[in-house]
């Protein structure tokens, strides 16, 4: 079971896949539950992984030889990668259940009234698609190569396209459209910096890149990755595409798109700042900047929204900034808080994205203005909203808060070792989180509290989702809180990797 | 390994009971409403035992302090979890639990037959836990854990009635005030006191990055080394003592983040008495206390001038607090908010007596002790002010004194019991007030700070003033025509349940008792802060100069009873007449102007309203509706369509009928190509 641990992970969700579309017509709606055994395996695994690596400290490495020496298929489960896939497979996997009514729905709301066989084609095809997901973020986490990670990269924005154009909302081939552009924009720049990567290193293994150390070539290489990563995490000057994405998107998987737009500071730290720290040097202010105007104004498009799922879809753009700002900060407690902040985020996002799904699902109401007093007839939706909301704001008992606390604290040491610039972008950063409560805790009062309108009230679907949607997003919330009390188990994992690079 | 007799058991049992409560009342919801409210009072009390168990550690100070911590982080930075008993969390310990468990009494009686009692009770019990988790904690991270989950707390206490119908709106009267929804004000709470509390973070990570710890009692030993180092760097002292500060002054509602607390009235009346008057308010005045040694230590052993600015800055917004909250107290006409607008007015005292307390070598001791004195008491009577409030709101139905009048025949025993509590809260011997207050003013006229002490001494007549005024409009007189109206709806005034007269009655008891023991309450603090701050702290001390040749508490006193005589006179002649009058003044007249911005709350409100609420507001519709969408008009139809214009052949032909969104590919294909070109060229 243990051997080819990570190639596992990436494989089987690879793998059922086709199993559901081939055994679609036999078992029927039933087929979805390839996906969720496979995830509830590979999950299980990767828990295993990192018990293991926690009590021994050895990372996972797993050789694969894919076209001759250059381009390997090598696999590295280290202290970085492991909790990172980790709580992105329990995501999938929650998903994979908050997705099995909410796929009906879409596909009610889309297709029309169909028949079963027609249902179970719509159904299982977004199973297919939705595991490529998983499979995607799995590769990114583990790939050892730059191609092998461009690669996994590339797969992310297929499902997104397809179950976008096939599942999503209004204006859903545009956007589809839209999303995919990007994907595409942000992958060239990354192949760019992947060829000249091997063009002064000789090889693709990321191993390699601390070879151009020094060397002009480091400073093109960070600057063409800096650009994919900048706009796949909707960055100041490259946020515009995130309303449009988030927003249209089926809500099953916008929780995953959260997490692939976050994945980037992952990739980040993996491929330019491990590697080539003194060479990010000049590009560590600059950056903070960008994250912390990034912050401010992605917290102001929050704000401005009425749309619920658009308003989720903005604070996306504010919360990355947070895990920028931290990595940005070249501290080590800047580096570990921020990477705990993105999966702090990602935990959150999913909860508020996919409970804004359940709202547009039992109400049909995507307006927040034409919400208000759901909390009297829908308490649990609120409790998990207001989790979410918790999470976002960095309140304790959930796991943002000691992420922020650790970030913080390295995003200030660089303030007050480094320029004063720094330690102005510390103070506006913590300042800048007042917006977050803002925005997160105004929703709450627009969407729950307040008088319930009459339509509402009379309506009778009105009322919580059933137990298969709300209980996967309890279970995040629970990690969440079990993580935000015992953060070591992320952290020690983390600190195996970051802590002796001594930034 | 912690022992059940020891000390530090007793306290971790305090806090973690009432934590334990909180499911406990969800079940004992699901399973019956008796067991609920057992559950609901059982724990509070047991934590408020555990903490009386401690309390002859008080008289013994010399075996205190006791620590107790365990690593909850190691990597990358360590973190603790732990507790500290010293006079100072002991002293509040004792007095959040003791009351809490009073008032967790009085809210069964309050909220019977409440449909959301078992939430309210959760979040009550909830409260108390995360309250004894922020005095007691042993470091600055576990103390903001604590602090932010009280905050939580108050938030969803403040909107309890979240539904918001009309009769939980506070403000008004209508037409003369806006009205407000507690769901907002809720969310102005949490705002406001956010502001604070992150800017604090900021602080306390400035704090760690020198100190290298987050101890308390680790950063008070260190300090002579490492704050020197801080001071070193330009600005960092004066930064860190306005962003450390910043979050006190949004807890204890201090200004110019004072203006959350009136609005957070609109929560349950015991609510206003446990959160807003007797104890999370006072979390900002013993955070205050808990850096005092540190800035002390700057001052006077690392000799950082910049130092002082902590102290300066505390006395000077205690000072204007008390001033200006008590100015709009006078003509606030809503029965909580009056209560409001002079527990922020007494925090100031509270702030006066700690920023006095390190402006010299001499006043140390003293002026901690009176700022600490002056929290307890008014920990005490102000939270019997309140539920007396909540009883007297229950019964008229209404929150305005104009509806109120003549209700001491029918309320006799809340009437008792407010007296007495408005009594101490106006400084009459010999309630607790009048010994705590007086101390601060002792300490200010010993540290010579004569413009404070002016302030101060004006706020005692403002206090008599708006204290009487609010008593005389409730009990005294004849009956207002509400009142009058209630009689012929056949819904006359009517005393509290004993449960709920029963829990003000042991407040009232509680302030007399203290009040008999006031200046040996004074002494065993001053004992008690004087082993912890000169012995286990070694903080130096000078003696207090008798140069001047004035008996200063002879002064002191003669002032403050007539201050409180030229507040009583006025508002009792105004108000306690039998017959009741509508005070009006001619338009145009300075007192009509004086009037109205006191009445508009300095417009201090109204410009946090315009600049901060709706400012912000409109920023946010500027960045969505203007900003953003010419952006995206712009990189997904503009750019596009201007490439479509320069190769118009090429894009005839990508061009399909269903999807013009080649044109987008079209144009991010040129990018990629000339950034290739570019790359590949270098």
């Amino acid at each position: 079971m243990l051997e080819h641990l990570l190639l596992q992970t990436i494989l089987i969700p690879a793998l059922a896949a086709p199993v559901i579309i081939l055994t679609r017509r036999a078992v029927g709606r039933k087929a979805a539950w390839f996906a969720r055994l496979g995830l509830s395996y590979s999950t299980l695994l990767l828990l295993f992984a990192c018990l293991e690596l926690a009590r021994t400290g050895a990372p996972l490495l797993e050789s694969h030889a894919f076209a001759g020496p250059e381009i390997t298929f090598n696999l590295l489960g280290d202290g970085l990668s492991l909790p990172v896939a980790l709580i992105i497979n329990l995501l999938c996997l929650a998903l994979s259940f908050y997705a099995d009514h909410y796929i009906d729905h879409r596909i009610e709301a889309i297709y029309g009234e169909v028949d079963e066989h027609t249902a179970i084609y719509h159904y299982t095809r977004f199973y297919a698609l939705f595991l490529l997901f998983p499979t995607g973020f799995m590769g990114v986490c583990f790939a050892a190569n730059l191609i092998g990670i461009y690669f996994f990269l590339e797969i992310l924005p297929l499902p997104l396209y397809f179950i976008m154009a096939m599942f999503g909302y209004i204006d859903r081939v545009r956007v589809a459209m839209i999303c995919l552009m990007w994907a595409v924009f942000g992958a060239g720049f990354f192949l760019v910096g992947s060829i000249i990567v091997y063009y002064a290193s000789g090889s693709f293994a990321v191993a390699g890149i601390q070879a151009l150390a020094g060397s002009p070539a480091a400073t093109w290489a960070i600057a063409m990755f800096l650009v994919t990563i900048l706009a796949k995490m909707a960055m100041v000057p490259f946020q515009v595409w995130m309303p449009w994405v988030h927003a249209e998107h089926p809500t099953c998987i916008a929780g995953l798109l959260a997490v692939y737009a976050n994945v980037a500071v992952y990739v980040m730290l993996r491929l330019i700042i491990i590697p080539l720290p003194a060479d990010f040097q000049i590009f560590s202010t600059p950056l903070m900047i960008i994250a912390l105007v990034t912050m401010v104004y992605g917290a102001l498009l929050t704000l401005g929204q009425t749309d619920i799922k658009r308003f989720a879809a903005c604070s996306t753009i504010s919360q990355l900034a947070y895990s920028m700002l931290g990595v940005c900060s070249m501290t080590t407690a800047g580096i570990e808080g921020g990477m705990f902040f993105f999966l702090a985020h990602i935990m959150g996002k999913t909860i508020i994205f996919s409970t804004a799904g359940i709202i547009v699902y039992t109400t049909g109401i995507r307006d927040m203005r034409q919400l208000g007093g759901l909390a009297r007839k829908m308490p649990l939706t609120t409790a998990l909203w207001i989790i979410g909301a918790l999470g976002l704001a960095g309140f304790p008992p959930m796991n943002s808060f000691p992420a922020e606390w650790i970030m913080f604290t390295g995003i200030f040491k660089a303030g007050l070792v480094g320029s004063l610039t720094k330690l102005v972008v510390a103070i506006g950063g913590a300042a800048a989180i007042t917006l977050s409560v803002v925005y997160c805790f105004r929703s709450v009062k627009i969407i729950f509290f307040g008088p319930l309108s009459e339509q509402l009230a009379a309506d009778s679907h009105v009322k919580d989702p059933p137990l298969s949607m709300s209980l996967p997003l309890l279970g995040v919330a629970a990690t969440a809180i079990l993580l935000g009390l015992w953060p070591s188990f992320i952290l020690d994992l983390f600190h195996q990797v970051v802590g002796p690079l001594a930034f | 390994m912690l022992q059940v007799q020891d000390p530090l058991f007793c306290a971790w049992l305090a806090i973690i009971l009432p934590l334990l409560g909180v499911p406990a009342i969800y079940i004992g919801g699901r399973l019956n409403g008796g067991l609920r409210d057992l559950m609901a009072v059982l724990f509070p009390i047991a934590a408020a035992v555990c903490c009386l168990l401690l309390l002859p550690l008080l008289f013994h100070p010399g075996q205190l302090p006791l620590e107790a911590s365990w690593t909850w982080v190691s990597h990358p930075i360590a973190l603790e979890i732990g507790i500290l008993l010293d006079p100072l969390s002991l002293l509040l310990a004792l007095v959040v639990s003791v009351i809490s468990a009073i008032i967790a009494v009085y809210c069964i009686g309050y909220m019977k037959g409440d449909p959301g009692i078992t939430r309210f009770l959760m979040l009550v019990n909830l409260f108390i836990g995360s309250m004894l988790l922020l005095v007691l904690a042993n470091n600055l991270l576990l103390l903001f854990v604590g602090w932010k989950l009280v905050g939580l707390c108050s938030y969803g206490l403040i909107g309890y009635y979240y539904q918001d119908q009309r009769q939980y709106w506070i403000g008004g009267p209508e037409g003369e005030a806006p009205l407000t929804t507690p769901s907002f004000c809720g969310l102005k709470a949490l705002v406001v006191t956010g502001v604070g509390d992150l800017v604090m973070l900021g602080g306390i990570l400035i704090l760690y990055h020198y100190s290298g710890t987050l101890n308390l009692m680790e950063l008070y030993r260190t300090a002579p080394q490492w704050f020197p180092v801080m001071a070193a760097d330009p600005g960092i002292v004066v930064l860190v003592s306005i962003m450390l500060l910043a979050g006190p002054i949004g807890k204890s509602a201090q200004f110019p983040l004072h203006e959350w607390l009136p609005e957070a009235m609109a929560g349950p009346g015991p609510v206003s008495a446990l959160i807003h008057a007797a104890t999370m308010v006072k979390s900002g005045v013993y955070l205050v206390a808990r850096l005092l040694p540190i800035f002390y230590i700057g001052r006077w052993v690392a000799h950082c001038e910049n130092a002082s600015l902590f102290f300066s800055i505390t006395a000077w917004v205690g000072a204007l607090t008390a001033f200006i909250a008590a100015t709009q107290g006078v003509v606030a006409k809503e029965l909580k908010k009056i209560l409001a607008f002079s527990t922020v007015s007494q925090i100031g005292y509270m702030w006066i007596g700690l920023g006095l307390a390190g402006l010299t070598q001499s006043t140390l001791v003293a002026g901690t002790g009176s700022g600490i004195f002056h929290l307890v008491s008014h920990a005490i009577f102000k939270a019997c002010l309140f539920l007396c409030a909540g009883s007297v709101i229950h019964s008229v139905h209404s929150i305005y004194v104009q509806d109120m009048g003549g209700l001491r025949r029918y309320m006799p025993y809340t009437w008792v019991c407010m007296m007495i509590a408005g009594i101490c809260l106006m400084g009459v011997p010999p309630l607790p007030g009048f010994y705590s207050k007086d101390a601060i003013l002792l300490v200010n006229l010993e540290v010579n700070h004569i413009p404070i002490f002016v302030l101060a001494i004006t706020t005692v007549g403002l206090t008599a003033f708006y204290t009487t005024r609010m008593l005389a409009l409730i009990f005294h007189g004849s009956e207002s025509g509400h009142v009058q109206h209630l009689h012929r709806e056949g819904h006359t005034p009517h005393e509290a349940p004993i449960i709920m007269w029963g829990a003000c009655a042991v407040l009232a008891a509680m302030i007399i008792a203290l009040g008999a023991i006031g200046p040996q309450f004074a002494k065993l603090l001053d004992s008690g802060f004087a082993a912890n701050l000169t012995g286990t702290l070694k903080l130096p001390l000078e003696p207090i100069a008798e140069k001047h040749g004035f008996n200063y508490h002879l002064i002191v006193t003669v002032l403050s009873l007539g201050g409180i005589l030229a507040g009583v006179i006025p508002a009792w002649l105004l108000y306690g007449t039998r017959e009741r009058r509508q005070i009006s003044f001619r338009p145009g007249s300075l007192f009509r102007e004086l009037y109205t911005f006191l009445w508009r709350r300095w417009y201090i409100d109204p410009f946090y309203n315009l600049v901060f609420v709706r400012g912000t507001l409109k920023l946010a519709d500027l960045v969505a509706l203007h900003i953003e969408e010419s952006y995206d008009t712009l990189v997904h139809r503009r750019l596009p369509a201007l490439v479509t214009e320069k190769v118009p052949r090429l894009l005839l032909q990508l061009k399909t009928e269903s999807d013009n969104f080649l044109y987008v590919g079209a144009y991010l294909a040129a990018i990629f190509t000339a950034a290739i070109a570019l790359a590949l060229w270098h």
